[in-house]
């Protein structure tokens, strides 16, 4: 792949229009062949809850969960905040495919390599 | 865990996670000196990733990871 890009998401359907861009930025970079981390943190881990984002979709926008579908489908990956997630009392066995509940260090690590990073 | 590995400290984290259980890690380490042996328990659901890149990351070297043990050699200098 040519490179690496983060796209941090910290919104769900708090709102909703930031949660799905970031997707829809997420999909744009992967489908540029970029190594792509979309990074869930504070509300945004209720994203990767399966069947939570069933219901949202923004007008003009694909529906969300297409959109992660496909993310991850094409190769993204979907790093889960630890803290965030344990905070909310979510189900760590409810994950939708391609999460990875993680902490600080595998977020620095992912960014000190050199990859920018883009936040919804 | 290889037999022949022993720990110089032990250090149990409960469910410590995130930028909280690598700092004091961190400290833990410097503390123990170079090319001691730590033996970390953390619970935390991020750990099994966290820890391995943290090694990655600082120059410390996980012997083993078996979740939620975790034996660390400290970088030798």
């Amino acid at each position: 792949m040519a490179g690496k890009l983060c796209v941090s998401i910290t919104n769900a359907k708090n709102d909703a229009d930031r949660a799905t861009v970031g997707f829809v930025v997420a999909n744009a970079a992967v489908g540029s062949a970029q190594e792509t981390m979309v990074f869930l943190s504070t509300e945004a881990v209720r994203l990767a809850v399966k069947g939570y984002a069933d219901d949202i979709h923004e007008e003009g926008f694909a529906p969300l969960r297409d959109l992660l579908a496909n993310f991850v489908k094409g190769g993204g990956t979907i790093f889960v905040c630890s803290p965030c997630f344990k905070k909310r009392g979510l189900d760590e066995k409810a994950l939708v495919d391609g999460a990875t509940i993680v902490g600080g260090a595998k977020v620095v690590e992912f960014l000190a390599s050199g990859a920018p990073c883009i936040s919804y | 865990m290889d037999p022949s590995v022993q720990a110089d400290d032990v250090w149990d984290a409960g469910d410590m996670g995130c930028g909280e259980l690598v700092f004091l890690l961190a400290q833990r380490t410097r503390a123990l000196g170079p090319g001691k042996v730590l033996e970390l328990v953390a619970t935390d659901l991020g750990a099994p990733h966290d820890i391995p890149a943290w090694c990655r990351l600082t120059g410390n070297a996980l012997l083993t990871a078996n979740p939620p043990h975790y034996f660390i050699r400290s970088k030798e200098s």
